[in-house]
């Protein structure tokens, strides 16, 4: 029983990693109909750039952790907008349809091989700024970190949702996520609510990076399998439902830290997987995706 | 108001717009007749940004707008109710109107009264004070119509564009657009309106505007319009 509760500890802190990756997947497709497939790579930035600030590399370290954290944010955010302006702007106002994938793709790569040669290819160790001692939740041990991951992504979350909700900017948002045409009629500059809608999701990678970098190894390798089983997230709990980012996340974080230790470490990628391939077969838009009908 | 010389427009590289002009005098309702395909909703498109003119010229309050994307002309003044209302489904009556008063809230805009202008789509909209706090999406064809006109009007325009506000709409529910119009052109508006039914927007209009493939074909007072015979002929017909 205690491995059980341990595990699913484990579980949940991955599961909410995956799910604030998915969720940024989500909020540039809602205004763009593009995805950013380097979300990984905004990541494993954002948890590089935290590390040189907060920790022993390049000299540092610079700043304590939560001071660390803002300027890591402006730089997610940044990088975002790098990413939307290079990579899929061109392609939106040519309205070529598939050139975001090949491009998003190929910064991801270039963000890569730049993080191996500032930061070398090896993984580094990154300074918990929480004490490291597990406490006890009916028998199992959890990690202080992990409660920050798990309370850190919910906040984030939360965060943009009021935004989206109560403020008059959120809901120019949600109006381009709904109909672009008509939100520029409205007076809204829908290409500034895409910049801001990539800046916003690389911005929540880059924080999720210094959350989960802790618990992990930092490195220029972190982010590709993460964003990869993020996307896998996204299309699970559906590109259209913050819910189902949620959920999506927990049932894959889960799902490979019982396969993992049930069955074989080598094979705890396969449930999800096998998941997201179910899912695709009896309901494409995900378990909580509005299916999409396009009328002719 | 609106001023209209030369336009070229289209998708691609297929022209649907031939060079047209059309002038709409401050306080005046111009209404732009013609058959399916005669390129009336490339009009109201080119001149409110959604596509960009090839060429030509178009001035609001003398201001050139051609080259603009389409949320600075709106926060020029230029507010447009689009053919298939385009309503924000996921989001509320209220916070579809407060949308339309977006330029005026962010600083894009003179702000005013926007609460007063809502009480004001209120009043004339009664159906849209019901339905407040409903999701757009859930509203009926002709609710969604209003709701776009509604949501038009909250820019405060200089000038409304209304693409076929009667689409699909009941025989009844289109009575009551016209009622609107009407009253809105006592308030003073400036629109430009496109409409299937030519008799009834002849009506409420003071100018109208015949488009034939993408061409002006005849242009005038609305009433001589009315009464010109090859207009009736073509676009009025027995029992309109």
């Amino acid at each position: 029983m205690d491995i059980f509760l341990q595990l699913a500890v484990s579980g949940i802190a991955l599961g909410m990693i995956y799910a604030v990756i998915a969720f940024g997947y989500q909020l540039t497709f809602a205004t763009s109909g593009t995805l950013n497939f380097g979300q990984g790579e905004a990541l494993m930035l954002g948890a590089l750039v935290g590390l040189s600030l907060a920790g022993n590399v390049l000299g540092g370290p610079y700043l304590n952790y939560w001071l660390m954290i803002p300027i890591v944010m402006v730089f997610g955010a940044l990088q975002g907008m790098v990413v939307e302006w290079i990579g899929v702007r061109p392609g939106i106002k040519t309205r070529s349809e598939f050139g975001w994938i090949m491009s998003t793709i190929a910064l991801a790569i270039i963000f890569k091989n730049t993080a191996e040669n500032i930061w070398g290819k090896d993984d580094l160790p990154f300074p918990s700024p929480l004490p490291e001692a597990p406490f006890q939740i009916l028998g199992a041990n959890v990690q202080p970190m992990q409660v920050a991951v798990v309370v850190g992504a919910l906040l984030m979350m939360l965060a943009v949702e009021l935004f989206n909700r109560k403020s008059i900017y959120g809901k120019a948002v949600v109006a381009t996520s709904n109909d672009r045409d008509a939100a520029g009629l409205v007076g809204i500059n829908t290409g500034r609510v895409i910049s801001f809608s990539y800046a916003l999701s690389s911005m929540t990678a880059a924080c999720a990076g210094v959350l989960v970098a802790p618990l992990t190894l930092t490195g220029p390798t972190m982010g590709s399998a993460l964003g990869l089983k993020a996307f896998a997230v996204a299309i699970i709990g559906g590109l259209t439902s913050g819910l189902g980012a949620i959920i999506g996340g927990l049932i894959l974080g889960v799902a490979e830290t019982f396969t993992g230790f049930y069955v074989s470490t080598g094979y705890k990628e396969v449930p999800g997987l096998l998941l997201l391939l179910l899912v695709l077969t009896l309901k494409p838009a995900g378990l909580f995706g509005k299916t999409a009908i396009k009328k002719v | 108001m609106l001023s209209i010389r030369n336009l070229h427009a289209g998708y691609g590289k297929v022209e649907v717009l031939h060079g047209i002009s059309i002038e709409v005098p401050k306080s005046k309702v111009v209404t732009l007749i013609g058959s399916n395909g005669a390129g009336k909703t490339t009009t109201m498109r080119a001149v409110s940004g959604m596509i960009a003119p090839a060429s030509g010229d178009i001035r609001l309050g003398g201001r050139p707008v051609a080259t603009l994307p389409p949320h600075r002309i709106a926060r020029a003044g230029m507010a447009h109710s689009p053919e298939g209302r385009r309503v924000f489904a996921t989001l509320s009556v209220t916070d579809n109107l407060r949308l339309g008063a977006f330029p005026r809230l962010t600083f894009g805009r003179a702000r005013g009264d926007v609460e007063g202008d809502m009480e004001r789509v209120f009043g004339l909209f009664p159906r849209l004070r019901e339905r407040r706090n409903q999701l757009a999406g859930t509203l009926s064809g002709g609710e969604q119509q209003m709701l776009a006109m509604g949501r038009a009007l909250m820019l405060c325009p200089d000038v409304l564009l209304l693409d076929e506000p009667s689409m699909g709409l009941a025989p009844r529910l289109v009575e009551e657009v016209f009622r609107i119009i009407a009253q809105l052109k006592s308030e003073g508006i400036t629109m430009l309106l496109v409409e299937q039914f030519a008799a009834a927007a002849l009506n409420v209009a003071d100018y109208g505007y015949v488009l034939e493939n993408g061409r002006i074909s005849a242009s005038g007072n609305a009433a001589s319009l009315k009464n010109d015979p090859a207009v009736q002929a073509a676009y009025l017909g027995r029992g309109h």
